[in-house]
């Protein structure tokens, strides 16, 4: 923890350029030196020269900002219905326990579930257009901010809600003033697993009938090994993913800005 | 360890005198195996085989465990989803042999420099694989393919017949939808009528046909314009060098199990359709589709050839790696002595011998 240990911050940063250099070092001298063969490991220089051809030149017939397009809109659709419907239910089940009784089982089960276990289920049910992928990524969304959602629910303070029925608030406003504010802490929380879980989800999804997105695309660099490419594919799909969550933590950080005081 | 490592005396050649002696010791042991003649390397080894379960005289060479019988050794049968699969088992050194590896995937491997040969061939795919159509989407031309979804596994022969049929009619990937599915789930999207044609192998493509297909034939004009695809069988160059005996007896009993296909097609049905899961009726049929060139035809300079006197199919393997590295599916394609290279006949020489 930063507050325990009072190191200077640019102290800090200096290690942190530090690792990295070190790691960026090591893979340039087993590369080109010739100890680790191409295959297993490609170049600092090749994966430049892949990542330059591809955003010149796009993959497949395709340019690389349709295929980062098509998984961001995805992402940001499944992600988006799933937290969205997954809120909304777990508030309700946090709120009345008839409505708990009659979703929990649903929510505890697909939770955990693998979604490549029905992968082509969606295909038969769903076809092969976008439909069965951004549905398996609301399916990965959903249950997560369900769970979040109602846990927040239940954490609101009794003391407080007793208190406000005491002071006249209909149920609607008990539920606007005192439960969702209490909630809202752990929905975000649970909004920013949800995206890790669905951006997880996306190479899953775009392995049915693919030929566009990141997902899809570094799936099929990897079926002739072309290690470079995966790893370009492997760069930007986590780059994304780290800008994603800092979005979600700049939301919460305005939205919820007294959590954690 | 022994008494005698552990005792003072040895104990003042301190650790890295110790680390000599482990590492000397383990290089002898390792020279002896090397140097030892079958007997004794027989007993310590493993045959890593990648295989497919598919309706071929591949699977009555696992069925009857014709390899452990004549050889003696452990074989190890572990199925891949694909060639590429095989590729990568391979370079890491899991997998020693690729039986039924296709010839894309073998072009791929080889101009990537990965440590493999090619030792013999399984099957001249022929019509086994072609494009099947809804009779409904009246596709009569290749042009008539415009607008339409087709669908097929990326990466696989049927895949590559695909690209050179859009190819050689001026079509390009923006005029016909090409979709990445399975097998499996290519008869899931046609039974939805999510696709119009497919580009695949039995079983799928049987199931499309008896559900509304119709076959559009392109592989004789495709095989006339080069792109021949076969099934291959891979060796790990390394595990070639230390076991050439190993690599003979599999040469040699797929040719026993050819020989019963040819000599006694139903029994030999019966083996395949069990060990694939299929009836013998399905197990027959598809059997028919391939071409399964004998030991003795590979070495024809139709196909492989003779050592010193490289056959056709290093053109067919350097064609493919051009078409795949235009493609950029691989960086570059590797020029035709390198095919010739790693094409070793030597092995099916021995093996009819």
């Amino acid at each position: 923890m930063a507050a325990d240990n009072p190191a200077p911050l640019t102290r800090l940063w200096a290690w942190r350029f530090g690792s990295l250099v070190l790691v960026v070092a090591t893979w340039a001298a087993v590369t080109t030196s010739g100890l680790v063969p191409e295959v297993f490991l490609p170049s600092p220089h090749a994966l430049g020269t892949a990542a330059v051809e591809m955003v010149t030149e796009g993959y497949k017939d395709r340019p690389l900002w349709e295929h980062i397009g098509l998984s961001l809109m995805r992402v940001f659709t499944g992600f988006g219905l799933g937290a969205l419907v997954g809120t909304a239910l777990g508030l309700l089940m946090g709120w009345r326990a008839s409505v708990n009784a009659v979703f929990s089982p649903f929510v505890e089960f697909l939770r955990p579930l693998p979604q490549l276990a029905y992968l082509v289920l969606l295909i038969v049910w769903l076809g092969i257009g976008e439909s069965p992928k951004i549905v398996l990524l609301f399916l990965a969304a959903l249950p997560v901010a369900a769970v979040a959602a109602r846990d927040g629910v239940r954490r609101a303070d009794p003391t407080r809600i007793a208190a406000a029925r005491m002071l006249g608030a209909s149920d609607w406003q008990i539920f606007k003033h005192v439960i969702l504010p209490s909630a809202l802490p752990e929905i975000l929380i649970g909004a920013r697993l949800a995206l890790g879980i669905v951006y997880g989800t996306l190479i899953a999804a775009e392995i049915i009938a693919g030929s566009t997105g990141l997902g899809w695309m570094i799936v099929d660099a990897g079926r002739f090994l072309r290690s470079d490419q995966v790893f370009v594919g492997i760069f930007i799909i986590g780059f994304m993913g780290l800008a994603l969550d800092r979005l979600l933590v700049f939301v919460e950080r305005r939205i919820v800005h007294w959590a954690g005081r | 360890m022994t008494k005698d490592f552990s005792g003072k005396d040895f104990s003042g050649l301190g650790r890295r005198g110790l680390l000599g002696a482990t590492i000397g010791l383990g290089a002898a042991a390792l020279g002896s195996v090397g140097l030892a003649r079958p007997h004794v390397a027989r007993a310590a080894t493993t045959i890593n085989i990648g295989f497919f379960t598919e309706t071929k005289p591949t699977n009555i060479v696992k069925a009857q465990s014709l390899l452990e019988k004549a050889t003696g050794q452990t074989v190890n049968w572990t199925e891949y989803g694909s060639g590429a699969e095989i590729n990568a088992a391979i370079t890491a050194g899991g997998a020693d042999i690729g039986f039924g590896s296709g010839s894309v995937p073998a072009a791929a491997g080889i101009s990537q420099g990965l440590p493999v040969i090619l030792v013999g061939l399984v099957d001249d795919i022929g019509p086994a694989e072609e494009l099947t159509v809804r009779a409904s989407a009246n596709i009569r031309t290749p042009a008539d393919l415009k607008g339409h979804k087709i669908a097929t596994p990326f990466g696989s022969t049927s895949h590559f017949r695909l690209l050179g049929l859009l190819k050689t009619n001026g079509l390009t990937q923006r005029d016909v939808t090409v979709v990445d599915l399975r097998p499996d789930a290519i008869v899931a999207a046609w039974t939805r009528g999510d696709i119009d044609g497919a580009y695949v192998w039995a079983p799928a493509k049987s199931k499309l046909l008896a559900n509304g297909g119709t076959v559009f034939p392109t592989w004789e004009k495709l095989d006339a314009a080069g792109y021949v695809v076969a099934d291959t069988i891979l060796a790990r160059t390394g595990f070639a060098e230390q076991q050439p005996q190993a690599v003979t007896a599999l040469l040699r009993v797929y040719g026993q199990a050819l020989a019963l296909y040819r000599n006694q097609p139903v029994e030999a049905a019966q083996v395949v359709a069990t060990a694939a899961g299929v009836t013998p009726e399905v197990a027959a049929s598809d059997l028919k589709e391939y071409n399964f060139v004998s030991l003795r035809d590979q070495l024809t300079p139709e196909w492989l050839g003779t050592p010193g006197k490289p056959g056709n199919f290093a053109n067919v393997l350097h064609h493919t790696a051009e078409f795949l590295a235009e493609q950029k599916s691989i960086r570059s394609a590797a020029p035709l002595a390198a095919f010739q290279k790693a094409i070793r006949t030597e092995f099916l020489q021995q093996a009819l011998a």
